[in-house]
């Protein structure tokens, strides 16, 4: 019973970090394999040590058209149906940071503001009086400011910390969702089909029913 | 030849003659408007929900540590997985729609008045069998979401009288929501479809015998019926094109849009999600379980705010046909009903302020408080639209209607009182 309430009760509170929430920069995600190629470059290389994809396999890289060359390079000697795992034990990532950074297979599905969230999140970094670094958008993160956004004020550089960031989220949309583009494509048709269907029957329908009296 | 084989089949089985009954010769209200489609799109949600349900279980692995990897893999590695899956999670959605819609429209027209009291608590009944389905259903991905919810409601059993902490032990086969209670929502996830289909079949035993309502609310004389075959399966028919482009729109472009964001990341006992959220069509129920604030009489609240419904052949007392169609004041207190559901709707969405709290108590008060005066509305009103005087054409109905059936006893049809 008191569980219970505690339970009830922590469901009533409003969280301190609905509250706090920080304003989201809206961004739509590039659905082209170029884009989404440099994104996975991008993340290789920023985030890839921590973090791991276990949804997605090297495999997948190469159906889905990405360069042959450097999927090899990422994978090194493991095979092509080998899952992206990070590079760092989960043991060692809990030394360092205190966590386990999460999987990010899902990371655009899983915040709320989707791909906008992890956008605002990866540039919302600020550095505080006292040397360390803060963000906006999640508080509580252990993550480090891997992309440098608190640094960077300049607007060319900024700019294309902007893209950096707008390409890794490309990315991860990707793995979120790889069948997105496949699924609208046959939404089109599926769509289209059933208006011609529909009016059809509409017209069957009024024929039917002028033969009533 | 074929005319052969269903002379065989008529020897030994009532083919034609139940066609005929059913379907060729099934008299129908000529004047049922489009609001009557969606008995038959409940039927075929119900269809869909199975069919995809069954391949999706062919994919899908009860158990905590991989269930919500095997929801991964029909997403991604399963030909067409991703299409199931979405198909399947937009159709519960799409099912309580349809089942919300026709449930409002045999308020609106009063169609749960005599002789169709039977159909409505059938109806009624399947309700709870699809909540039951719905939640249970909603465990299986394991995600956050998932968990938290299954904890919570499980643990509104606590409110049991004396064997509270043991029935919700029984119901999760466990202390916590772990792996005997996936194991066994995931059992009776696949059980109670089929359940549902024979209440379905209970249903429509009882629309048939008693046949359709219709807007007029009048029982209509036999020249006003028209058979259900070619008419209605046409109509039918079209409803469902319209309705498919909308649920299409939702499986191939927003399939997400019904994905609470939280439940994409996997369970974690040890981590209770800031917010916990029910389905969107849960909502006003949870919001009436929150606006009470000791957790038996919210419990109770909610319970009720589900089966008042069941109450309404004996609170509405009015004998003026049509339903809200001529009951200018129950048709008030439909629309601020249905205003009120999306009131609850919002406030159990939202994080509780003291402000949406005290919101929701208000609309909890409405909500029970438009049943309750249900009884003195429907007598009132009755009294003073009959001094008032029907409209003529309610009028001109009624004795229509009555002319006709006086004049041709024979044909009137079973459901009509002897």
């Amino acid at each position: 019973m008191k569980k219970f309430i505690v339970l009830l009760m922590l469901c009533c509170t409003p969280s301190a970090l609905w509250a706090e929430e920080a304003k989201l920069e809206t961004v739509q995600v590039e659905t082209s394999v170029a884009a989404i190629e440099r994104g996975a470059e991008t993340l290789m290389i920023n985030c890839h040590s921590c973090h791991s994809l276990k949804y997605i396999k090297y495999r997948d890289l190469a159906n889905f058209g990405m360069d042959k060359k450097k999927i090899e390079d990422w994978r090194g000697d493991q095979p092509l149906d080998a899952p992206l795992s990070s590079q760092m034990s989960e043991d060692a990532a809990v030394q360092s940071f205190g966590v386990v950074p999460p999987d990010l297979s899902l990371m655009t599905k899983a915040r709320e503001g989707g791909a906008s969230y992890v956008y605002s999140y990866l540039l919302g970094y600020y550095s505080t009086p006292d040397g360390v670094t803060g963000n906006h958008i999640y508080p509580a993160t252990k993550m480090p400011d891997i992309l440098g956004s608190s640094g960077v004020t300049e607007p060319a550089a900024r700019e294309e910390l902007q893209k950096k960031a707008h390409d890794i989220v490309s990315f991860l949309a990707w793995a979120a969702d790889p069948h997105e583009q496949e699924r609208h494509r046959l939404g089109y048709y599926v769509i289209g089909y059933l208006f011609i269907l529909t009016l059809l029957l509409y017209f069957v329908k009024n024929q039917v029913w002028s033969k009533l009296k | 030849m074929s005319n052969k084989i269903i002379q065989w089949i008529d020897h030994r089985f009532p083919f034609t003659s139940f066609v005929k009954h059913e379907l060729t010769g099934y008299p129908t209200p000529r004047n049922l408007s489009y609001w009557w489609n969606f008995g038959f799109l409940a039927g075929f949600v119900l269809v869909l929900q199975v069919a995809t349900g069954i391949f999706l279980a062919m994919h899908y692995k009860a158990d905590v540590a991989l269930s919500f990897d095997s929801i991964q893999h029909i997403m991604r590695d399963v030909n067409y997985g991703w299409l199931l899956r979405f198909m399947h999670s937009t159709g519960a959605s799409a099912f309580f729609l349809v089942i919300y819609i026709h449930m409002a429209r045999t308020l609106y027209y009063g169609s749960y008045r005599a002789p169709r009291e039977l159909m409505w608590w059938t109806g009624q009944g399947l309700l709870l069998l699809l909540m039951a389905t719905a939640f249970m259903g909603y465990l299986l991905p394991w995600g956050q979401m998932s968990f938290w919810g299954a904890t919570v409601i499980t643990n509104l059993f606590r409110a049991t009288p004396f064997i509270g902490e043991q029935v919700v032990i029984w119901l999760r086969g466990d202390y916590t929501v772990g792996d005997a209670t996936l194991t066994r929502f995931f059992a009776l996830h696949y059980l109670f479809p089929f359940l549902i289909i024979g209440a379905v079949l209970v249903h429509l035993v009882a629309l048939h015998t008693v046949k359709s309502s219709n807007p007029s609310g009048i029982d209509l004389a036999a020249k006003d019926n028209i058979p259900f075959h070619p008419y209605f399966t046409i109509k039918d028919f079209y409803g469902l094109g319209i309705f498919l482009i909308v649920y299409c729109i939702f499986v191939f472009f927003l399939p997400n849009s019904l994905i609470e964001p939280a439940n994409n990341i996997p369970a974690n006992p040890m981590l209770t999600p800031n917010h916990i959220v029910p389905e969107w069509y849960f909502l006003p129920f949870y919001a009436i379980l929150r606006s009470v604030p000791n957790m038996v009489g919210g419990v109770v609240a909610m319970g009720l705010s589900v089966m008042m419904f069941a109450f309404m052949p004996f609170l509405d007392r009015s004998r003026i046909p049509g339903g809200a169609h001529y009951r200018p004041i129950f048709r008030l207190q439909f629309y601020l009903f249905l205003l009120d559901m999306l009131v609850l709707g919002y406030i159990g969405y939202i994080p509780p302020t003291s402000q949406s709290i005290l919101i929701g108590q208000v609309a909890t008060l409405c909500y029970f408080g438009s049943f309750f005066l249900v009884p003195f509305v429907s007598k009132a009103e009755e009294r003073w639209l009959i001094k008032r005087g029907l409209p003529p054409d309610v009028q001109a109905l009624i004795a229509g209607e009555s002319r006709e059936k006086s004049q041709s006893p024979l044909r009137r049809r079973s459901g009509d009182k002897k």
